[in-house]
């Protein structure tokens, strides 16, 4: 609880200043689209908070959307594969991904920062030549298949629950799970925080690296999946772009540390929620503009870490 | 004693909640050798900060030549002519001697580094402290040793008169601690003084012109050249009577435990190492720095993975893998690195305590929440740890409650067989009494333990048998009635034992 | 021998088909009809065309100068930021015979511009607007980004359309102010630097923030299927009117749905074609092909309800779907 408190703060201030000064802010469309866009980038967070948490770094996750952003609709319109096999194909190829992106750090030592900026070179390359440079997306078609990603649990006639939000709030129930019930969350954080130590403790330290790069792979592809579903228009050249900072940002802002062995899921949602939040502050607040959203999301980072750290000392100090 | 260079006078040093310093004084003459021991916590460290302007004190004042100072920064404690070294070196492995002699300090002409007057200068300084090494050599290829010799001629570029070493040999072999020795008596003999830090109280005693003792934060106590005892010493540090050091007591041996067949390691893969271990037996392993002793535990462990060999424990040969598979037979290693290798600093006690045992109370995937608690709270007591509560993070604790807690992770394992790596390094003297008596206690309850140390007092006070470890073979086995530190020392140089039955 | 070696390398090609390129200024299926167009074209005259297609203007200029060490006749290129690549164009120029399409570099020294021009194209999007809204109203605009040229002069021909001032491209209204006229209003211009997902939460912010909107105008190629797909979400499809630029296959069965009112498309193909055509002509030294004011107009044109079965037949023809 207390290492979210910043970022909730957080959360709510700029909760409260953007009802304050935007537009139709309370209503249930923008809420729920809030919800929907906190639940698509969410699963990206999740994702690479299992990689930091475990010490490592994974930059490729864009280039993993892009690739499921692209080549779900490329397989389904252009190859005439099913819905279920082209998501079956999909979470595989990730998998995949994430199990070589594993073996590579662990068994030939090489180090992430490295491997993952190939595979973000490589895989967005890769989609523009299986695309063909071509947009995807499926016109028209595959409603029902496409409600994964555009639905909503009604509440009100205004207001739902969006799909993507309910798939990630699941993830997270999960994760959560995992990372505070199971042996292997335990571990997870040992070997984030000092690898050695967590080997000489008779830990298959090398098996959890690599499942955190799979879950970080697949959580990725799932969240292209819904991206694609939602967006329904992809281009292999940007699709994606910049998604895996966006998703390191919001699990440093949720307390994860890049030196490993901390994080909490619960964290990265909040600061997953507070990157959305900001961005649609600055599009509903009349006399913020739009080129500002770098310059505001940055000083807004900056700021919360800052004050993280500060308190953090200040709990240190009076020890 | 003529008039002191530097002067403590009455220095007291608050930190929330605790007070570090309570009104010590500490004189040190010209040419002096001043010997500063005391147990962890004592104050040592904190007095060296301020000597060497790291902080400042709350009260009190410092002297040096007679007038007054007070220091805001290294730079101007420098400029007074105290020089700190730390325990781990401040320097720069990836550039060269004469580069980290000069370190932020070049001599510039017109802005351009005067390379030759460096070069002129670092060799001159290097003799100084009889290092024959080139100035070009890089840092990080010398040995640790070395390396010191170069921190202290680092100290003496900058002119200075009184040099602070804090644990200076805690990682050099015998004969660098010795080479190290000379230099500092010759520094006394050219009128630099020396503050010297150090558990090692045999050092001490050969080396020190006096020996000022703290304990909690205040003097407790100072002894003259002639006064110099190792169990005064050690009655001042713990504020006690310390009767018998090792309480060793006679061994039931027990079948045998571990038993080494033709090992070959990684790093000396020509020397095969065969041995064996019974249950309840005590086993020391001496040798100097670099011997092969702590490869060869790293390879029993499955540390790192020996090439050749077989490893019998538990019923079980074949080479351990993996610490895993080591873990599986029944053989633990408590590293020699406590903070880098043994503990996890960031995770609390319980963590720690219960990293090892984890998955064989899992329920399923999921933590046995109760039995942490239970492993805890039992280990805690078995091994009387000094915590606030079981949610302590691990770097809070003093070392010795560390190598405890590292012991507490093994022992909720009930292993066959312990090894340590120089189980008391760092650990100040009333730790290092438990750690012993833990060392006795588990021998008595039938585990094997074989433990590496450089303490040779340590070898000769606790183990049942020592091993001697050479350049990477074992150059001789000793039972107790053999020990002697003539024959522990002739072993590890490399020569022979004309062994007598 | 070495001599006659030497000859060979610049401009006579011994028995080699001549060699043109086409770079764009990025990836889009735009781009690939323009492709074809110049395919078409260099098969006609018999000589051979490379198409490179960027990812930014860095690795545009690094394209060209890849272009040029491997020797071509002649480029046409279509400028990212004509004011600063003027330059980079002229070195070009140097080299091989340079022309512009699509986006013009008026500063450099290329030979030719062949293109639309985007003021008037802005301006039919704004007719478009006016016949979805013939009783006024309010409209949003948006761009994938406003730093090049056709994007500042196609917004800039909207925004004066529909607030009736008279014709002038130099004009340029900075973005951030609504623009308010005497029977319609320009919310907003806002522009997502090419990330759909940020296009299309642009989109659902306007909505959110002006729920009256009455339009909204999407004018990069991928735009109007976003604002579809954000309209569609809301369930107000078909109240709020889409207006778009380019010729997406969603835009085109948009308009056959009745969900866009209509859409201005540009000719690439015959960008495309035409560029190499120029070229080739300019290469045999045929000067005539240069007009006054070195300006070819390839007109934009407006597809509604009525012409785009026409259109979309006309354009896979072009493809070969």
């Amino acid at each position: 609880m207390k290492k979210i408190k910043g970022i909730l703060i957080t959360l709510i201030l700029v909760y409260v200043a953007t009802a304050l000064l935007g537009e139709n802010f309370l209503g249930g469309y923008n809420q729920g689209k809030l919800l929907e866009r906190t639940g698509l980038y969410g699963l990206l967070g999740i994702g690479v908070a299992f990689v930091i948490i475990g010490g490592g770094i994974d930059l490729s996750i864009g280039s993993v959307v892009c690739l499921v952003g692209c080549g779900v609709p490329w397989l389904v319109m252009r190859q005439g594969w099913s819905p279920t096999s082209a998501v079956a194909m999909a979470m595989l190829v990730s998998l995949g991904i994430g199990l070589w992106h594993g073996l590579l750090i662990t068994k030939l030592r090489l180090q992430p920062f490295v491997v993952t900026l190939c595979g973000l070179l490589i895989y967005r390359g890769a989609t523009r030549g299986m695309a063909e440079d071509q947009s995807q997306g499926f016109g028209g078609e595959h409603e029902g298949f496409r409600a994964l990603g555009t639905e909503a649990i009604a509440v009100t006639d205004k207001f739902g629950i969006p799909f993507p939000f309910v798939i990630m709030v699941g993830v997270a129930v999960v994760a959560w799970i995992f990372l505070n019930k199971t042996i292997w969350g335990r571990y997870l954080f040992a070997l984030g925080n000092n690898e050695e130590a967590a080997r000489l403790s008779g830990i298959d330290t090398d098996r959890m690296v690599i499942l955190s790069y799979v879950v970080c792979s697949m959580l990725a592809a799932l969240g292209g999946l819904l991206f694609i579903l939602n967006g329904n228009s992809a281009q292999p050249s940007d699709f994606g772009n910049f998604y895996e900072l966006y998703a390191i940002a919001a699990a440093v802002l949720g307390g994860c540390s890049l030196r490993g062995g901390e994080g909490t899921v619960v964290g990265v949602v909040i600061g997953t929620a507070v990157m959305q939040l900001l961005k649609n502050m600055i599009n509903l607040v009349d006399w913020l503009k739009s080129h500002m959203e770098f310059l505001i999301v940055g000083v807004v980072l900056l700021v919360a870490v800052m004050a993280d750290e500060v308190l953090k000392r200040r709990v240190a100090k009076r020890r | 004693m003529g008039r002191p260079l530097l002067e403590v006078r009455k220095v007291t040093k608050r930190f929330p909640g605790v007070v570090a310093l309570s009104g010590v004084d500490l004189e040190v003459g010209p040419g002096e050798v001043v010997a500063l021991i005391g147990e962890n916590g004592a104050g040592k460290s904190t007095l060296m900060k301020v000597l060497a302007g790291v902080q400042a004190a709350d009260e009190g004042e410092l002297w040096v030549e007679g007038k007054q100072v007070s220091f805001s920064g290294v730079q101007e404690a420098q400029k007074a002519g105290i020089a700190l070294i730390h325990q781990e070196l401040n320097l720069a492995e990836n550039l060269s001697v004469a580069a980290n002699l000069f370190l932020g300090r070049e001599p510039a002409r017109f802005g351009w580094i005067d390379q030759g007057g460096i070069v002129r200068e670092a060799e001159r300084l290097l003799g100084m402290v009889g290092l024959e090494v080139s100035p070009h050599a890089l840092l990080g290829d010398l040995t640790l040793g070395k390396q010191q010799l170069v921190e202290i001629a680092k100290a003496l570029s900058t002119e200075a008169k009184v040099i602070i070493m804090d644990e200076p040999t805690s990682s050099l072999s015998l004969s660098e601690s010795e080479r190290l020795f000379e230099v500092i008596r010759d520094l006394r003999a050219k009128g630099v003084s020396v503050i010297y830090i150090s558990h090692r109280l045999g050092e001490v005693k050969a080396l020190a012109d006096r020996v000022v003792v703290f304990r909690d934060g205040e003097n407790a106590g100072m002894l003259e050249r002639d006064e110099i005892d190792h169990d005064v010493m050690v009655r001042m540090m713990v504020g006690r009577e310390v009767s018998q050091f090792y309480q060793r007591t006679e061994h039931q041996l027990g079948e045998v435990a571990l038993a080494v067949r033709g090992l070959r390691t990684v790093d000396h893969p020509a020397h095969p190492l065969d041995f064996e271990i019974r249950a309840g037996e005590v086993v020391g392993v001496a040798g100097l720095v670099g011997a092969g002793r702590s490869e060869m535990l790293a390879a029993l462990f499955g540390a790192k993975p020996a090439l050749a060999g077989e490893v019998f424990v538990g019923g079980r040969g074949g080479l351990p893998g993996s610490p895993r598979e080591a873990l599986e037979r029944g053989l633990t290693l408590v590293p020699e690195d406590r903070k880098g290798q043994g503990l996890i600093l960031e995770m609390t006690v319980k963590e720690n305590m219960s990293l090892a045992s984890l998955r064989r109370d899992a329920k399923g995937p999921f933590l046995n929440r109760r039995r942490e608690e239970e492993i805890t709270a039992e280990m805690t007591a078995a091994l009387s740890v000094k915590t606030p509560g079981p949610w302590q993070q691990a770097r809070f604790l003093s070392g010795g409650n560390q190598q405890k807690i590292v012991l507490a992770k093994w022992l909720a394992l009930k292993p066959r067989v312990l090894l340590l790596d120089e189980p008391t390094r760092g650990i100040d003297i009333g730790a290092k009494e438990e750690i012993y008596l833990l060392m006795e206690k588990f021998a008595r309850e039938g585990m094997a333990v074989l433990f590496v140390s450089s303490e040779m007092e340590e070898i000769m006070g606790m183990a049942d048998r020592a091993l001697v470890m050479h350049e990477g073979r074992i150059t001789g086995e000793l039972d107790r009635r053999e020990f002697s530190e003539e024959a522990i020392m002739g072993l590890a140089t490399g020569g022979k034992l004309s062994k007598a039955v | 021998m070495l001599g006659a070696l030497a000859l060979s390398g610049c401009g006579e090609k011994e028995g080699g088909k001549a060699k043109f390129a086409l770079v764009t200024t990025g990836v889009a299926s735009f781009w690939d009809i323009c492709k074809k167009g110049g395919e078409d074209a260099a098969a006609a005259l018999g000589v051979e065309v490379e198409v490179l297609m960027p990812s930014s203007g860095d690795d545009q200029k690094s394209k060209l100068e890849d272009l040029l060490a491997k020797g071509v006749d002649g480029i046409a290129v279509a400028a990212i930021d004509p004011v600063n690549q003027a330059g980079l164009f002229d070195e070009v120029a140097e080299n091989a015979i340079l022309i512009t399409m699509d986006t013009d570099a008026p500063a450099s020294k290329r030979k030719v511009y062949v293109g639309m021009d985007n003021y008037e194209a802005g301006w039919m999007c704004g007719e478009l607007v006016k016949e979805a809204l013939p009783d006024g109203g309010e409209v949003a605009l948006f761009i994938g980004r406003l730093e090049q040229d056709n994007a500042k002069r196609r917004r800039q021909g909207v925004i004066d359309c529909l607030l009736g001032r008279d014709k002038d491209a130099s004009r340029y209204d900075a973005p951030g102010q609504p623009q308010v006229g005497p029977k319609y209003t320009v919310l907003a211009t806002i522009t997502d630097q090419f990330d759909r997902a940020k296009g299309k939460a642009n989109v659902e912010d306007m909505l959110t923030k002006h729920e009256g909107i009455d339009a909204l105008v999407g004018l990069f190629a991928y735009n109007p299927p976003l604002i579809l797909e954000a309209l569609k979400q809301a369930n107000r499809l078909g109240e709020v009117k889409v207006v778009g630029f380019d010729e997406d296959d969603v835009t085109l069965q948009g308009i056959e749905e009745g969900t866009v009112y209509g859409t201005v498309v540009q000719d690439p193909y015959e960008y495309g074609n035409r560029s190499i055509r120029i070229l080739h002509a300019l290469s045999q030294g045929d000067k005539s092909v240069i007009p006054e004011g070195g300006f070819i107009n390839i007109e934009a044109r407006q597809i509604r309800r009525d012409n785009v079965a026409a259109f979309r037949g006309d354009l896979n023809s072009k493809l070969g779907k």
